[in-house]
């Protein structure tokens, strides 16, 4: 079962930053491989320690929201990343968005590697499922 | 809730040998259809189901 999922992520809020988490380690559980490609208002979600909000007017409630999901079972998003890296998910920054979002290599999360567009579209050329996510 | 129950599932059967049966108890309606699909994508076999109220139960049959 060796089949392949990709996804790039361009958004940094909250719903756009679970959803690939919530994918990837679904999709590596059941055997997959998973790269995601995080550009744009994405890559700062790489950071270290970070912290997405909800969009527009409903980051007031991101605290709420983390708060019921955390009872639910969902691990915050950072730990959330860390299970899936663990579980075998691939994290790549965009090398291009990284200059222009202002996220320095030494911010990222350990294990996340930076990779260009063409990498990225090497990667994909053969994958079964491919998902934009922004 | 979606994910977890596939995630834990899958760290399980990492600890588990082939011919074993796992019992899984969900309280996410979503594993109803997600548990059949994960079987069925790993090749690991759904032996029985069971619901008890909220809560399922799922018997699986490691590969």
């Amino acid at each position: 079962m060796a089949d392949k999922l990709c996804m790039v992520v361009s958004e940094g809020t909250f719903d756009k930053a679970y959803m690939p988490l919530i994918m990837g380690t679904t999709a590596a559980a059941s055997g997959s491989e998973v790269h995601v490609f995080y550009t744009f208002f994405g890559t700062g979600l790489l950071k270290k320690v970070a912290k997405p909000k909800l969009p527009g007017m409903y980051r007031l409630f991101t605290g709420m929201f983390s708060k019921k999901m955390k009872k639910v079972g969902i691990p915050g998003h950072d730990e959330f990343m860390k299970q899936a890296m663990d579980m075998g998910v691939n994290f790549y920054a965009c090398s291009t968005t990284m200059d222009l979002m202002g996220v320095k290599e030494s911010d990222l999360k350990p294990g996340v590697k930076i990779l260009g567009a063409a990498s990225f579209l090497k990667l994909a050329a053969d994958a079964k499922t491919t998902l934009f996510i922004g | 809730m979606c994910p977890m129950p596939i995630v834990h599932l899958a760290k399980k059967v990492k600890e588990l040998k082939s011919g074993q049966v796992l019992e899984l108890l969900a309280d996410d309606i979503g594993a109803k259809e997600d548990v059949p699909a994960w079987c069925s994508r790993t090749g690991h076999q759904l032996v029985g189901t069971e619901e008890d109220g909220k809560l399922l139960k799922f018997y699986i049959k490691l590969k």
